[in-house]
């Protein structure tokens, strides 16, 4: 009983921000009743035709897509070599993995622009040292999945395995390892891929209103009162939730045991 | 000329030795055990041969050809693990086609290679399963497959049947046997089960503490062993430790036989020790019976020199019948079946 108490309430204080956004979002009026005057899809209609609404979305959708990429190229074989080869280097990137969190992100971006100024001022203010920034301090997510995944599926007795069977370590890690660990790699992505689209310090700091991501444009809505759109803010809001929702869940589909081409080429 | 040679291989790790110069061969088409406790040393050797561990010194060579630091995909081994191994993302043809995709085989040749090993192992049914949709047995038959797949000159078979419940393991065994037959491959068998390695292999090596106590026939290993180590780790023993007198051990009548040493141990087998109402022999009586089947275990209180000692028979369940626990015995030992050590 206590444990249906304690999940209904925890439940409602998921479900109910989320519940009042989604309302906002269909409302024609919300002031100060319990529910909306009346609903409407016009917000819905209109929001993805505003021109700065759809470029903020483009662009943090290309940050995550770099973010990710960068992430999967540079944790998958480091994580890779840390569990299968050298252990005792894995206590060192799990202390590494440690620092986004112990630094504040506001800090980070901070150090990021004082360094590209003095020694990389062509790197400045650039997408480029965001999509950077942004990789680093999501790695962890990245790199705390995969070794998950790489210990769970047996890494070091599948390499072992592999090498035996004759083996390259390319070959080893893209079609033994890689496979294997699938699941952690895409949970990882997705978290990145989170943290990407919601991230807004290192943003703000770093590239401001030269690359408008989705959280400078929603915060821009709540700073410029006058001008900005409270419904369309609650679209947004909705729309990245169930974006990444929508994700997690193919994700989650598409990852439960499916067999990969060598085995249905030798068919 | 023998097909795989080890001489005088060592491996330490962080001061403890694994290896202590270690010499051994297995013939071409041979199948060595590599029998003794946790720890001995075995699964470390079998790595070394498969590149999977490197020694610190010593000399390794197959077929005459020098392995010392070839890596492990360029050596002509293949292997099957204690805990099979698989590729979970593969099917049984993926995984046992692997080793010759990565070798860039063609096609053809994959899928035929394929189809001979499925029948070779008898899964030709369960080609297109994902190694979780198969049983224990039928997955370490899949790598057995797999290792053998790509024609390699040595199998390794690393405690292979160790995960498995006792039936399968039995019906494995003899199946590995078979195949080891059939193919005619140079094995190399690690295990902690004696019966495993009496069963199935040519030669038995007994090591222990990181060397090899006895390399022999597994009658030789089981009638003759030529150490303390190897006579109490190869089957059921009984262990009299005794004082000699003038050169030789009497145990109370129940044997007679030489000892050079001023203490000894004295070894036999359950199935060496007689039992009879009258006759020659060391007083004895009967203490606990256990009905194993065909045989039947003995347990009796002896006194041997003096001092009582327990010593258990295994006697033909029909002739250990008439035997009750407190039913006085006389205990005799062939003395051609005792084993002499220094204690």
């Amino acid at each position: 009983m206590r444990r249906r108490i304690f999940l209904g309430l925890l439940g409602l204080y998921f479900g109910l921000p989320l519940l009042a956004a989604l309302l906002y979002s269909v409302a024609t009026r919300w002031t100060d009743t319990p529910l909306p005057d009346g609903y409407t899809l016009d917000h819905w209609i209109g929001v993805f035709g505003k021109p700065d609404v759809t470029s903020a979305l483009l662009r943090s959708l290309l940050l995550s897509a770099v973010v990710v990429v960068v992430d999967v190229l540079l944790v998958v074989p480091a994580a890779y070599w840390s569990v299968v080869h050298n252990p005792r280097i894995g206590s060192v990137v799990q202390t590494i993995a440690v620092i986004p969190f112990a630094v504040p992100w506001v800090v980070v971006g901070a150090g990021l622009q004082l360094v590209t100024a003095s020694f990389a001022p062509g790197l400045f203010g650039t997408f480029w040292l965001l999509a950077a920034a942004t990789a680093a301090i999501a790695f962890p997510f990245m790199y705390w999945a995969v070794e998950g995944s790489l210990i769970a599926a047996g890494a070091v007795r599948l390499s072992e395995a592999a090498a035996t069977c004759g083996a390259n370590p390319v070959q080893t890690l893209t079609r033994v390892i890689f496979p294997a660990i699938r699941g952690g790699v895409v949970s990882g992505a997705l978290l990145v891929v989170a943290t990407a689209m919601n991230e807004f310090a290192l943003a703000k700091i770093l590239v401001g209103a030269k690359f408008e991501t989705l959280p400078i444009w929603s915060a821009r809505q709540f700073v410029s009162r006058t001008l900005g759109d409270p419904n369309a803010l609650a679209v947004v809001t909705i729309f990245t939730f169930g974006f990444l929702f929508a994700l997690s869940a193919l994700v989650v589909r598409l990852g439960r045991g499916r067999v990969s081409t060598i085995g249905r080429t030798l068919r | 000329m023998s097909h795989v040679v080890l001489e005088d291989v060592t491996k330490r790790y962080a001061g403890h030795v694994a290896l202590a110069g270690v010499s051994v061969s297995v013939e071409q088409g041979e199948m060595l055990a590599l029998l003794g406790p946790s720890g001995c040393g075995k699964t470390t050797l079998l790595r070394c041969v498969a590149g999977l561990t490197a020694f610190d010194s010593g000399r390794l060579t197959i077929g005459g050809v020098d392995m010392t630091g070839v890596p492990v995909r360029r050596r002509p081994i293949g292997m099957v693990f204690q805990s099979y191994a698989l590729f979970p993302n593969l099917t049984v043809r993926g995984n046992i086609g692997f080793p010759l995709t990565v070798r860039r085989e063609t096609k053809t040749g994959v899928a035929e290679r394929v189809e001979e090993m499925l029948e070779l192992v008898g899964l030709s049914e369960q080609g297109d399963r994902l190694p979780n949709q198969l049983s224990g047995g039928q997955q370490q038959r899949v790598a057995l497959a797999r290792a053998l797949a790509p024609r390699p000159e040595v199998l390794l078979l690393d405690e292979p049947l160790s995960a498995l419940d006792a039936q399968v393991r039995h019906r494995l065994r003899d199946e590995v046997r078979r195949i080891q037959h059939q193919v005619g491959i140079t094995t190399v068998f690690v295990t902690h089960d004696q019966a495993e390695a009496l069963a199935i292999s040519d030669r038995v090596a007994v090591m222990n503490a990181g060397d090899i106590e006895q390399c022999a026939a597994p009658s030789e290993i089981y009638t003759a062993p030529s150490t303390r180590f190897a006579a109490g780790f190869v089957g059921n023993r009984n262990t009299l430790e005794l004082r000699t007198s003038g050169g030789r051990v009497t145990a109370g009548g129940a044997f007679d036989v030489e000892a050079p040493w001023e203490r000894v141990l004295c070894m036999f087998r359950p199935e060496d020790v007689s039992l009879r109402r009258e006759g020659p022999g060391a007083r004895a009586l009967v203490d606990v019976t256990v009905f194993l089947g065909a045989t039947t275990r003995v347990y009796v209180q002896a006194e041997v020199n003096g001092s009582p000692a327990t010593v258990f028979a295994d006697l033909p369940s029909r002739a250990a019948a008439s035997l009750s626990p407190g039913d006085a015995v006389r205990l005799s030992v062939d003395p051609g079946h005792v084993q002499v050590f220094p204690a």
